[in-house]
């Protein structure tokens, strides 16, 4: 039988749902889940369905930062929210917005944060769904760990989470296992320019991957690369501080 | 009547005023913004090469091209290598093509009463994704493009994984958009020789003509495009009067009272950006063909963004074969960016047309930051005196289904209308 999946977008890009759409075997996927809601892919129900229903459904999936301001279809998406999380099995929240409130915790709505967490802070609001909350935080978050995710909690296997609800099957590592620039990292060689193949990012260039939980070096992007292998410094997108300020610069202390 | 429009990359209100059975004047209302402008004053310049990928999950690439154009603006004598140039542009040629897919089954196909085909865009989008993946390290939200170059060092193996991805994709628009040679596709001239072959494109102009939906969608028959690469010219066609020299301090942008959206003309008036507008002032034979039997319509409106599909794919074949790869990928600029009081701006062609940029940098902190998307060109409302180009496309039509169809023809991207 299939599980029924909403995809609720709040303050976002809509890039977390493009990036789902880049799961390689998506066939597989749509055999296995149907979603009763999702931004692109056609549905059963209306956006107004959901919003004035409560459409049978056994997972939410967050996208996108929250405020009590922001409306989906004339209704505030937090009573979107509460209304589907009364009957849902599993809520997920996808992408680093709508679990620490991302880039767009900083958008014109009021109070704007993630479900659970504004940046590292635990909130008040929504506690009595926590213990039913998976984040996948991530800006976009990987479609492997997204889909993965979902048919863990199909499978109901007991996924382990870490301080911020993360599966840490995901979330163990950091972006640097796996960097085809280690070596460089552990010979403090940071001669990089960009454009070359050679160098670390660490040392000059402001990267994260050091103290970044991602798997992007482990499940490749696109299954093809990832940003430092590519040459581009890790910008920390799955962690709550994510966007910090200077994000090609390293800050150097003592020293001028 | 109020209708909501929705799997838009958001939503869109349209609100339908009829006089004799027939549309006479709709309201468009995009009801929420981000405000990535507001977010981006006070950072560090170049923490926006990382913020704007996040205006649109879509088009996040063109932004990122449009960022650092618009920084690199800010500085004289600066270099850029023409491979960086080269691959910039084939990351955002592909970015263009995955979103023209995406559009056409997922978007367009189904309001023709076909069944949503997801694998049908996901397959050949996700080859595309695979080809800026490549270069950029991933797909959606890179910002593999810095002010000086791009961050990639390519190699030979590169080249060839990336000839395979545009190889199996031209093989995928043969086997299904259009079953003929990609090659002799690129030659045709007239729309009659595109409707001999199968294919999902031509099933679709077909089903246009059977439904008798020719004359549906037209407008100014005004078309403007600002980006200019190896590919595309920058110019304005009033029909198919086509004049080069335009220049961007003519282009206004003013808020709207009842829209998140705001509003964009050029000289005071309202243009069409897209795939069309880029066809006609680039005089592509075949789009001017459909245009001179159907004008502005829907017709030409699709076959000009699936058209495009294979013209860039051939395109892209064209730029791997000229690259250099002893070029350097990036060359450092000679000034830090925390020393430049500067203002830049940038046009580029993203999927849906033309985007552009405007900064303004103090000791390299943005001071201010303006974003004028494509979408904003064709879909902001106008008022009844002066409407806006989709709100003119469907004045006339006799239902809101079919209302629908047109406004949808624009490609229309909620997320970045409003930013």
């Amino acid at each position: 039988m299939k599980m029924r999946v909403l995809w609720l977008s709040a303050i976002a890009c809509n890039g977390n749902a493009h990036s789902f759409l880049n799961y390689p075997y998506i066939e597989q996927f749509l055999n296995d889940f149907e979603f009763i809601y999702h931004p692109i892919i056609d549905s059963a129900y209306s956006l107004e369905d959901i919003v004035s229903n409560q459409i049978p459904c056994d997972i939410l999936l967050i996208e996108g930062a929250i405020s009590k301001q922001f409306q989906r279809a004339d209704i505030s998406v937090v009573n979107i929210i509460k209304n589907y999380s009364k009957i849902v099995q599993k809520i997920v929240t996808v992408g680093t917005c709508a679990t620490f409130g991302g880039i767009f915790r900083e958008s014109d709505y009021e109070n704007t944060s993630g479900l659970h967490f504004n940046q590292e802070q635990l909130l008040e609001d929504f506690q009595e769904i926590f213990e039913k909350t998976i984040s996948l935080s991530g800006c976009p978050v990987h479609p492997e760990i997204l889909v993965n995710t979902l048919y863990s909690i199909k499978k109901s296997a007991n996924l382990k989470l870490d301080n911020f609800l993360r599966p840490k099957e995901f979330y163990a590592y950091t972006v640097h296992n796996g960097c085809t620039r280690n070596e460089y990292f552990e010979y403090k060689i940071d001669n990089h320019k960009f454009g070359e193949l050679e160098g670390c990012m660490y040392y000059d260039h402001g990267c994260q991957a050091p103290y970044t939980h991602a798997s992007c070096n482990k499940i490749l992007w696109n299954e093809v690369n990832s940003k430092t292998r590519a040459g581009l410094t890790c910008m920390g997108c799955t962690e709550p501080t994510f966007p910090k300020q200077n994000l090609f610069e390293t800050k150097k202390y003592g020293h001028s | 009547m109020i209708k909501l429009i929705e799997k838009i990359e958001g939503e869109a209100k349209l609100n339908f005023n009829f006089k004799d059975e027939k549309i006479e004047f709709v309201d468009i209302e995009f009801m929420s913004t981000r405000n990535i402008e507001n977010i981006l004053k006070g950072k560090p310049a170049f923490d926006a090469l990382v913020i704007n990928p996040r205006v649109c999950g879509i088009c996040g690439h063109a932004h990122l091209i449009a960022t650092v154009k618009a920084l690199e603006s800010c500085y004289e004598n600066l270099q850029i290598s023409n491979k960086a140039k080269s691959l910039r542009e084939l990351t955002l040629n592909f970015e263009l093509i995955q979103n023209h897919f995406k559009w056409f089954y997922l978007t367009m196909m189904p309001l023709f009463g076909h069944k949503q085909e997801v694998l049908k865009a996901t397959y050949p989008s996700q080859l595309m994704g695979k080809a800026i993946a490549l270069f950029g390290g991933q797909y959606p939200h890179t910002s593999y493009a810095v002010v000086g170059g791009v961050v990639c060092d390519i190699t030979e193996m590169d080249i060839i994984k990336l000839q395979h991805y545009i190889d199996k994709t031209v093989q995928f628009v043969e086997e299904n958009l259009l079953k003929m040679d990609s090659k002799s596709f690129s030659t045709c001239k007239s729309v009659e020789s595109v409707l001999k072959y199968e294919g999902d494109l031509p099933d679709i102009l077909r089903q246009i003509n059977a439904e008798e939906l020719l004359e549906h969608g037209k407008s100014y028959d005004r078309f403007i495009s600002f980006g200019e690469s190896s590919y595309f010219k920058k110019g304005k066609s009033i029909k198919t009067r086509v004049n080069n020299n335009i220049s961007i301090d003519n282009v206004k942008e003013s808020e709207m009272a009842t829209s998140f959206a705001k509003n964009v003309s050029y000289k005071d008036k309202y243009y069409e950006v897209g795939p069309l507008a880029r066809a006609m002032v680039n005089k592509n034979q075949l789009i001017l063909d459909a245009h001179k039997k159907y004008g502005d319509s829907i017709f030409s409106r699709i076959i000009a963004r699936v058209c495009e599909i294979s013209q860039l794919l051939l395109h892209s074949t064209k730029l791997i074969k000229e690259l250099d790869l002893n070029e350097p990928s990036y060359i450092e600029p000679s000034i830090n960016i925390k020393q430049l009081n500067a203002s830049g701006y940038s046009a580029v062609e993203a999927a849906r047309g033309t985007l552009i940029h405007k900064v303004e940098i103090e000791n390299g902190i943005i001071k201010n930051y303006e974003i004028i998307t494509p979408t904003q060109w064709n879909l902001s409302g106008g008022t009844r005196e002066k409407m806006g180009v989709s709100q003119k496309a469907m004045i006339g039509l006799c239902d809101v289904k079919t209302a629908e169809l047109v406004f949808k023809t624009f490609d229309v991207c909620s997320v970045c209308t409003t930013h």
